[in-house]
């Protein structure tokens, strides 16, 4: 059987139907009536899934959920001396396979930042890593940029297939699906039928057509240096983020936006240790038990989110930016602050580019 | 007729020496945006714009980035407010949080401010705009290709088909001939009548879908000019506890109840919570709820009058409306 | 269900075998490994943090405050200021609460051998320095001179009044200072910068390691500079606000470095090459 399927338009529900049986598979959605935004939801029967833009938040939830439990704790009476009282402690929690469908290429770009951190730091994150390798994701090949997207400036690109599993080229009225790898191979006898040698043809030709697409102008890669010398220039930072109001938008829609709280949630003698997602923009989250906190200005908490994915992540992991260039922190900003401008400015200041 | 982004720069221009800081607006990361501008330098003036793209109540600045009750010198801080924003200026003069001597406010009477998702459902495939206008009941949007029309009751942000103050309620100077509101006073509350007609189960359920997607960003509660207590909201707070970190359909609804609670009676229908909201929760039907039945219990409006005292922030034995 | 074989995020239960009241605000809890052979097989550093868990109110992170030298027990002081620092306070002996150690990575004692050591610690700040100088003592032969300046508020804000006859016997010389005159008090007054500057002990061949205020870390810098010290040859111990604790959750950097991982120990030499944002 060959690795790469056509599915028209009129089957994608009725294969969806069939994948959804065999684990979750998460689609892009429209927020309600009326609304312009997308998020993935869990595919049912009346779903009706939107792949012409791309989602508000990125899919990251399905790997790196919102809120996780990390431990079931419950007191009880000890057993011997009924004074005392001992703890039981359970930390596992069994997840289901999942698919990721149409997510795009920057979309699973994240999770190269995530993979770095969770997976190959000095602890592995154990709830991270089962979600992960039972997600899979089928992308679709993206051509539907707008004004805030800037994949390219940041290394990766609109046909960028690293990390995803399956591949979904828009063919016609209908898109040709490619696996990439073993655990997409799996797949595809579910998905559909062969692909015609001209539709594949027809795919490749869309791919190469839109790989030499580059998107954005800027080239963000190389900004290290040049961060921590702007670091200490109060009047760069102020200029640029004075109109931050300091809300977790830019951290929650980011796909490679991953700091996380953890508290204790209980009732009575029970409750469960939660991790949230938690964001480097909110003043609480340096916030330390004496009253001091480190960055209490919201440009200092901006100025750690633009070193962070610009500067401190390249140093630490040989040159990787933590930023995949999806535009969501321009696009949702309630102030429109343009991080591609923060950071292509940090080389030359503003007004040296007039 | 002077284009209305050239009096605006022209008129700080005149009193820009008096000022410290000017806050308005410049064009945003495309042609669909405005983003806010804080202009500290007489020749940045000529970055300010004015055009139905420039969304943003700046009001929001004022306690929390601008701590702007305190002054070093005599300088002033110049603002322009739309009707809608002019209403939270007057709300925090009249909780005291500044006072009127230290700004230099040029108002300017608005048609209205663009909804750029609700434009992108009509017209995804819109760009390299060049210019948008407000004509007559029309938004006209020029591209290099052609000129868009598009009725305004499909494209405005949605507190602007309600609005009832397009004219700033108090300024310094006015840019423009004041402008009759779309709606009279008897439609004020016509968005929230749709959602009461809606059985209470329905209306329950209506309300857990909608705050069902909210992500606890807390953009509403930041970009909101009258949330006033910074740092220390008590959705994050530890000690007290009163809302879990968990993101279930309950600890979303706690929370805008509570958001909510603390703007009756003085909030000023400037509908930020629901501009920024990325899950595009419609929040400010909340609050405008209960400012219906504040002014149905007490007849007040907050953000009208400098010198009033708004009604639940003081206490009257005599009070008649209760 | 099974647990998972390895996770960082699970704490060990432990129980509360005494608590020794410090200070006003300040105690101090030995606590053992319920788990009996993981008890008698932990090893760390001087210096290494645990995350202690209060279950239901949750995690904060306190220093190991006594040495590897000493394993009957883990030490740690806590002061009344946050959340699970106030429940803790409200615990009894025999309770139960989880342990999540070692953390971070604990002072270089190996490259402090044949040093003289200058011990400068305000407050809470003695905790982590205790660890230190209790294993210094275990192993005196390995260090030179040992000197303590300690400072508090007030006498009665002093911890661990009760071994500083064991500190003295060991060979370290202990300088006490309090802010300010107290009745009975016939020992140094002054803040810890000032005394630091009144002992001047010498930098030849010798390592500063503090811990304390913020502001007092500050003027400290400032005298240890006057009397000639390198920054290599200063050490501290931060504090930072923690949650994983195993350099994932992302608060606690000071740009690329981790205090919970690459820290908490740094000498004076390593944060000047960090971002200034402590």
């Amino acid at each position: 059987m060959s690795e790469k399927i056509f599915i028209a338009q009129g089957e994608l529900t009725a294969m969806l139907e069939r994948l959804s049986k065999e684990m979750d598979v998460w689609v892009p959605v429209e927020m309600g009536d009326e609304k312009w935004g997308i998020r993935f939801l869990p595919y049912h029967e009346d779903t009706i899934v939107v792949l012409d833009r791309q989602s508000t938040i990125s899919p990251k939830n399905v790997v790196f959920p919102q809120v996780e439990t990390l431990l079931r704790f419950r007191y009880q009476k000890d057993d011997n001396d009924p004074s005392k009282q001992r703890i039981d402690l359970k930390d596992r929690q069994d997840v289901s396979s999942a698919l990721v469908f149409g997510a795009r290429p920057c979309d699973v770009r994240g999770f190269h930042t995530f993979d770095q951190v969770f997976l190959n730091g000095r602890y592995k994150d154990p709830y991270y890593e089962q979600r992960r390798e039972k997600t899979l994701f089928a992308t679709l090949l993206c051509d539907t940029k707008d004004s805030a997207c800037f994949c390219s400036s940041v290394g990766s690109g609109p046909g960028d297939r690293e990390g995803s599993d399956l591949w979904i080229v828009p063919v016609d009225d209908g898109y040709v699906i490619q696996a990439l790898n073993d655990k997409g191979r799996k797949l595809i006898p579910i998905m559909g039928k062969q692909a015609t040698t001209e539709q594949i043809e027809k795919a490749q030709r869309i791919q190469e057509q839109v790989t030499a697409k580059r998107i954005g102008e800027y080239d963000l890669t190389r900004s290290a240096r040049d961060f921590t010398d702007r670091f200490e220039d109060m009047d760069y930072w102020r200029d640029m983020v004075s109109k931050c109001i300091s809300c977790g938008i830019c951290t929650f829609v980011c796909p490679t936006c991953y700091c996380f709280n953890i508290t204790d949630e209980s009732r009575d003698l029970e409750g469960e240790r939660i991790r949230s997602w938690d964001s480097c923009m909110f003043y609480h989250y340096t916030l330390e038990a004496s009253g001091h906190n480190p960055r209490p200005e919201k440009f200092e908490r901006y100025r750690n989110r633009v070193g962070h994915k610009f500067s401190y992540f390249p140093d630490t992991y040989s040159g990787m930016i933590s930023c995949c260039g999806c535009g969501r922190c321009i696009r949702s900003c309630p102030v429109s602050i343009d991080i591609r401008r923060v950071v292509h400015h940090l080389k030359e200041a503003v007004d040296a580019e007039v | 007729m002077e284009d209305k982004t050239k009096t605006l720069q022209r008129e700080f221009l005149k009193v820009f020496e008096k000022l410290e800081v000017v806050l308005g607006w410049e064009p945003g990361y495309d042609s669909l945006h405005a983003t806010p501008s804080f202009i500290r330098q007489a020749k940045d003036l000529n970055k300010l714009v004015w055009n139905p793209l420039c969304s943003q109540n700046l009001c929001t600045y004022l306690v929390k980035t601008l701590n702007a009750s305190v002054r070093k010198d005599d300088k002033k801080i110049g603002i322009c407010v739309k009707g809608c924003d002019s209403r939270s200026l007057v709300a925090l003069i009249q909780e005291k949080f500044i006072t009127r001597e230290t700004f230099y406010i040029v108002g300017i009477p608005c048609e209205g401010t663009v909804d750029w998702r609700r434009l992108m459902r009509i017209e995804p495939s819109l760009k390299d705009v060049q210019k948008v206008d407000i004509q007559g009941n029309e938004l006209e949007v020029e591209t290099a290709q052609k000129t868009y029309r598009f009725p305004l009751q499909q494209v405005l942000e949605q507190r602007c088909l309600h609005c009832r103050y397009p004219n700033p309620i108090i300024y310094d100077c006015l840019i423009g001939e004041p402008i009759t509101p779309h709606i009279g006073d008897d439609q004020a509350y016509g968005d929230i009548e749709k959602i009461e007609q809606y059985s209470l189960p329905d209306r329950l359920k209506f309300w857990e879908k909608e705050l069902d997607r909210c992500i606890r960003c807390y953009a509403c509660r930041n970009a909101c000019p009258l949330c006033v207590c910074r740092d220390s909201c008590i959705a994050e707070t530890r000690t007290p506890k009163w809302l879990s970190q968990r993101c279930d359909l309950k600890e979303k609804f706690f929370y805008h109840m509570i958001h909510a609670i603390h703007l009756a009676g003085r909030c000023t229908e400037c509908g930020e919570c629901e501009r920024v909201c990325p899950m595009e929760i419609p929040v400010t039907l909340i609050k405008k709820k209960l400012n219906q039945i504040v002014k149905d219990l007490l007849d007040y409006e907050a953000g009208i009058d400098p010198q009033k005292q708004p009604p639940l922030l003081t206490f009257d034995p005599g009070e008649k409306g209760i | 269900m099974p647990k998972f074989e390895s996770n960082p995020f699970r704490p060990e239960l432990a129980t509360i075998q005494d608590i020794i009241q410090e200070t006003s605000n300040i105690l101090t809890f030995r606590v053992v490994l319920n788990d009996e052979e993981k008890m008698r097989e932990f090893s760390f550093q001087p210096g290494q943090v645990a995350q202690l868990s209060v279950f239901g109110v949750g995690e904060s992170t306190f220093v190991i405050n006594s040495p590897p030298t000493r394993k009957e027990y883990l030490q740690f002081s806590v002061m009344r200021t946050g959340e699970v620092t106030q429940r803790l306070h409200q615990l009894n002996i025999g309770d139960q609460i989880g342990v999540r150690a070692p953390l971070g990575n604990g002072f270089p004692v190996d490259q402090l051998k044949a040093h003289d050591i200058l011990f400068i610690a305000g407050g809470i700040g003695m905790a982590p320095l205790r660890t230190l100088l209790l294993y210094m003592l275990d192993n005196r032969q390995d260090y030179g001179d040992i000197l303590v300046i300690y400072g508090a508020r007030s006498p009665e804000d002093l911890c661990y009044t009760y071994e500083f006859d064991e500190w003295r016997s060991g060979g370290v010389r202990l300088v006490l200072t309090v802010d300010r005159e107290f009745p009975g008090w016939k020992k140094r007054v002054g803040f810890v910068p000032t005394v630091l500057t009144e002992e001047a002990p010498s930098s030849y061949n010798c390592i500063a390691v503090t811990c304390g205020p913020p502001i007092m870390i500050k003027f400290v810098l400032i005298g240890l500079k006057r009397l000639d010290f390198e920054d290599h040859q200063i050490i501290t111990t931060l504090e930072k606000r923690m949650k994983c604790g195993i350099g994932i959750c992302g608060r606690c950097n000071i740009g690329t470095k981790y205090v919970c991982v690459d820290g908490p120990v740094f000498s004076y030499e390593e944060l000047r090459q960090m971002v200034p944002e402590i």
